[in-house]
């Protein structure tokens, strides 16, 4: 049967919404990124900027350059900071999620104590951590001291640093993750269960067997989010310790925002947010074959 | 249920945006954007308004829109937005005297020297300003292009009653400053709290720079001078502070220094028998210590024949007028400039926040003559101008700053030691260099 | 038996134990807002000062007004989400039913926009905002979002799991489009757009770098402005005490809610399930 005019068309409007803002407000500055990045500002502001093709993207890798001395060191702090946030907050936010889906009296208030790290806006979140971390006048210290230890210098040694923004970044995900899981499990029929303990499967075995692979999409989810959120770190470093000391406690977007109030850094700001995005871009990509091999499972 | 109050949840709030739908106004004043940071305590905002309400009530035909524009670097970047967007916005802004130079370079400013050149009694007006404050208002040609507003000083505050119960006498120089500093420590409380931990140690490191004999910059803005022999020993004198006596150091505080806003709050609280930090908070420390607070130059330099080692940058923020606003607007702008730069102003936002007023007259009159009386710590500050050094600013001055705060902290929180210090002084250096290259 | 019910005690005390943990924050901002500011903790006095008071939230409440920020908030998130719901079930059924011309490539931008982060694209998208004249109002903090590859695709997948007899069933009793979408798959696909709202609005409830930028009146800054304003009071002298009042007053009324709704909260995903 041909297709009528309208339903030729009608695809494209039906899309048409979506795209003109995804034009407007991705696709154009994305495009501009990319050719900014090429070029180097010129000294005087109202001269053009010179086309230096890639030459800022060798810059960053260049250790003896302003940036690119910091630049593999705070990328690589990004790595680290959000292998480990997934690394413990998907299994914790798993464990939340099994521990709170019984029925047990006191429910709700337990969900609660779990779950309202997720409510509070990050900047509200970092200044509760800021006075756990306070050197002179923080909890955490004030307890060590309490025990006749020394504090730690939670935000002020290099390597400790990390750790300690890690932990309240760990915190929040987790409890924000947590609901997705449970939902989750509230959704696998109970039945399948009754069926294997009559079969004598253990919790173990139904654990491993049946609710960690039943929730695989759920896992997939909960991953992608949460390393996107992690590469996308601003807020706390702002709040705690604005990236020192000496970088340790720097990540990548975070090195972004400080670079990009000096006019001549324009071209490193943009070649970084493109690395960026490729680095985010190939997570994705991979994130989004496995869903889709899900699917075609499926088909 | 609660699909049906979701819904009406709904219809409320599509309601509400339709309601905060812009609308144009026509208007017949002229609008002046002015944004502010703030790093005080207390109801900026509200004091800004009404600075704000007194101004147009005196110039009817102009409005002002007052923006708090979050901390300094923040502010910075807003405007850097708008300057990158090239659709400037703000009209006239307070920021630090950091920015000065790259303004002055990339035309994005006018020079307040255009108005005050047209003004009656426009030397006046300049010699009314102290001269320290003005140091870091002039391009190297001396033209003025900013206006001090709320300008600092850091400051050493000490527990006096403790000071009177140990019997030290106020330091004067580094020398002394360790001895009592060391005096003072117990595990309880600290000798002295140096808050360079934070992400700009690069202003109180300024004071040591200069008293150990070399300044970090000189009337060149092309020039920086990071690893000189005083830079380097005022880097090992900060890292030594924190490092315990057994590994060599003078162990008086904490590692790696203290966090700047605890340093306030632990001091008022006992937990510091002195402290560096700003005058901005003065008026803060005053309310809140149980005990007599002492405030006294800054002893970072080594003792001259008098035994006096004084040496302290300046800080805070002046006024910028914008180059892309209209000339009517410029105008306006101007005007209020003058209003926040005047005598009672100052006086009034000095009294309240601890800032140092600008002008000589502002301490002339109340409310901070009164004050003054009754408290003189507010005084110290002033003083203490004689030994005032221009505070840091460069060409590509947020990138060096950059460099080196990252190499200060570097070597201060123990990441490289003392034994690299000079290494990674150089390495920052040359970096420096390397950026300034083009404007020699 | 025995074992079993063991386990079962060993459960409830992991759950206590973790969940004192994270409420932990929560606890001391609570005891910490109600000292009085001048007493910081300290060695032996971690938990409450000579007496309780209520001046650090009255000191709080006058750094911003949080009621305003509390609507700009909830008119962002919720202004964001509702043109999103739209957008991304019209453009989720194109993409999951329909074959057209260049429906590969247009996937692929999609892809690309999705993990981009909005706040590095700040400098050209606040000149849009400026050339559409949108600058300090809600549409400028709405509007980047109303296209969204992440709901899109969420969609996409979702739709797609439908089964198809359904559309076609529906079809040949003289359903139209809309009431396709109305009866057959909206219904089916709850679950998703519930976690698609959850994590829509939770990214905005967050976000302050893009409404700090388009936005310059306390009018339309959302919360998050007066949580950044609030925390920079601490520059001289931090006032931890008052700095948690503040937060504490932000998260109160969802808190409330949460406490009455988490049940239907909870079972809205249960009863719509889920995968």
């Amino acid at each position: 049967m041909p297709k009528t005019a309208f339903q030729r068309v009608f695809p494209y409007l039906l899309v048409l919404p979506t795209f003109v803002f995804v034009a407007l407000f991705t696709l154009y500055p994305v495009t501009r990124t990319v050719t900014d990045s090429l070029y180097k500002p010129a000294r005087r502001a109202a001269d053009p900027s010179v086309f230096v093709f890639l030459e800022n993207y060798a810059d960053l890798f260049d250790s003896t350059h302003y940036l690119g001395a910091r630049f593999v060191q705070i990328l690589g702090n990004t790595f680290a900071f959000t292998l480990a946030t997934v690394v413990f907050s998907v299994p914790l936010a798993f464990l939340f999620a099994l521990l709170l889906n019984r029925q047990l009296r006191g429910t709700g208030f337990l969900r609660f104590a779990i779950f309202y790290p997720a409510l509070l806006p990050l900047i509200g979140a970092a200044s509760i951590w800021a006075f756990f971390y306070s050197d002179t006048i923080g909890l955490f210290n004030t307890i060590l001291r309490g025990f006749g230890l020394t504090g730690v210098n939670w935000l002020g040694d290099p390597n400790v640093v990390l750790y300690a923004i890690v932990l309240l970044n760990i915190w929040k995900q987790s409890s924000y993750c947590m609901i997705f899981y449970l939902a989750g499990l509230q959704n696998i029929p109970r039945d399948i269960y009754e069926a294997a303990q009559l079969d004598g499967a253990g919790w173990f075995y139904q654990l491993r067997y049946m609710t960690v692979p039943l929730l695989r999409r759920t896992t997939l989810f909960v991953v992608l989010i949460t390393v996107t959120y992690s590469f996308q770190t601003v807020e706390q470093l702002q709040v705690l310790n604005q990236g020192n000391p000496a970088d340790r406690g720097n990540l990548l977007l975070y090195f972004i925002f400080q670079s990009i109030g000096e006019r001549r850094n324009w071209g490193y700001v943009n070649a970084m947010t493109v690395v960026l995005v490729l680095l985010l871009l190939a997570f994705t990509l991979t994130n989004f074959l496995l869903f889709e091999r899900r699917d075609d499972d499926k088909a | 249920m609660l699909q049906r109050s979701l819904r009406m949840l709904c219809l409320l709030l599509v309601a509400s945006l339709l309601a905060v739908t812009p609308f144009v106004q026509a208007q017949a004043q002229v609008v002046v954007d002015f944004y502010y940071p703030t790093a005080v305590d207390g109801p900026i905002t509200q004091t800004i308004q009404e600075y704000a309400t007194k101004f147009e009530a005196m110039h009817p035909n102009i409005k002002i829109n007052p923006v708090y524009t979050g901390s300094y670097t923040q502010t910075r970047d807003t405007i850097r937005t708008e300057l990158a967007a090239q659709d400037v916005i703000v009209d006239v802004a307070v920021m630090l005297a950091t920015d000065l130079t790259s303004f002055v370079e990339e035309e994005t400013i006018v020079p307040a020297q255009q108005f005050i050149d047209r003004m009656e009694n426009g030397e006046a007006f300049v010699a009314n300003f102290f001269e320290a404050f003005l140091a870091n208002c002039r391009d190297e040609e001396g033209t003025i292009w900013s206006v001090p507003f709320q300008r600092s000083t850091p400051i050493l505050y000490y527990n006096a009653d403790l000071f009177r119960a140990e019997g030290v006498e106020v330091p004067r120089n580094v020398n002394e400053l360790i001895e009592v500093a060391q005096k003072l420590h117990t595990p309880e409380r600290a000798g002295l709290l140096m808050p360079v931990a934070g992400g700009f140690p690069i202003w109180l490191y300024q004071s040591f720079a200069a008293g150990f004999g070399q300044p970090l910059i000189e009337a060149d803005p092309a020039k920086v001078y990071f690893n000189s022999d005083a830079s380097l020993a005022a880097v090992e004198f900060l890292t030594k502070l924190g490092m315990p006596t057994s590994e060599g150091g003078f162990g008086v505080g904490p590692m790696g220094g203290s966090v700047w806003g605890d340093t306030p709050t632990a001091f008022t609280s006992g937990q510091a028998a002195m402290i560096y930090h700003t005058t901005g908070s003065l008026t803060n420390i005053l309310r809140n210590a149980t005990f007599e607070v002492g405030v006294a130059f800054l002893p970072s330099g080594l003792p001259n024949e008098n035994g006096e080692g004084y040496a302290a940058p300046t800080g805070g923020g002046n006024l910028y007028i914008f180059a892309a606003t209209e000339p009517e607007v410029q105008e306006a702008a101007w005007l209020w400039v003058e209003f926040l730069a005047s005598d009672e102003v100052q006086s009034d936002w000095g009294a309240r926040t601890g800032y140092v007023a600008a002008t000589r007259g502002a301490w002339e009159i109340d409310p901070l003559k009164t004050l003054v009386e009754e408290k003189p710590q507010y005084l110290v500050a002033r003083n203490q101008l004689a030994h005032a050094y221009k505070e840091f600013d460069s060409y590509r001055s947020i990138d060096v700053q950059l460099i080196i705060n990252n190499a200060l902290s570097s070597i201060i929180s123990g990441n490289v030691p003392l034994s690299q210090a000079k290494a990674t002084l150089d390495a920052a250096q040359a970096q420096i260099d390397s950026l300034l290259a083009e404007y020699r | 038996m025995t074992r079993r019910k063991w386990r079962s005690y060993l459960v409830t005390a992991v759950t206590f134990v973790l969940a004192m943990i994270w409420l932990m924050p929560l606890v001391f901002s609570v005891l910490m807002s109600l000292r009085p500011a001048t007493e910081p903790i300290n060695v032996g006095n971690i938990f409450f000062g000579s007496t309780l008071t209520l001046d650090n939230y009255h000191n709080a409440w006058q750094v911003a007004p949080w009621g305003r920020h509390y609507l700009n908030s909830l008119i962002f998130v919720f202004g964001t989400l509702i043109v999103q719901l739209v957008t991304i079930t019209m453009a989720g059924y194109a993409f999951a039913r329909l074959r057209f011309w260049g429906r590969d490539v247009l996937l692929g931008v999609l892809l690309l926009q999705l993990m981009i982060p909005t706040g590095v694209l700040l400098v050209q998208n606040f000149a849009t905002v400026r050339t559409l004249g949108l600058f300090d109002t809600h549409w400028a903090l709405m509007m980047p979002y109303w296209g969204s590859a992440f709901g899109v695709l969420m969609m996409r997948q979702t739709f797609r799991a439908v089964p198809f007899e359904l559309e076609e069933a529906a079809r040949s009793d003289g359903a139209n489009w809309w009431q396709l979408i109305r009866h057959v798959y909206v219904p089916l696909s709850l679950p998703a757009y519930i976690s698609f709202a959850i994590v829509s609005i939770s990214s905005h409830w967050n976000e302050f770098l893009w409404p700090f930028i388009v936005t310059r009146s306390e009018d339309v800054r959302p919360l998050t402005a007066g949580l950044n304003k609030l925390f920079f009071t601490t520059e001289v002298g931090a006032q931890y005490g008052q700095l948690l009042a503040g937060t504490l007053i932000v998260i109160a009324p969802l808190v409330v809610l949460f406490v009455f709704f988490q049940r239907q909260f909870i079972e809205s995903f249960a009863s719509s399930g889920l995968k």
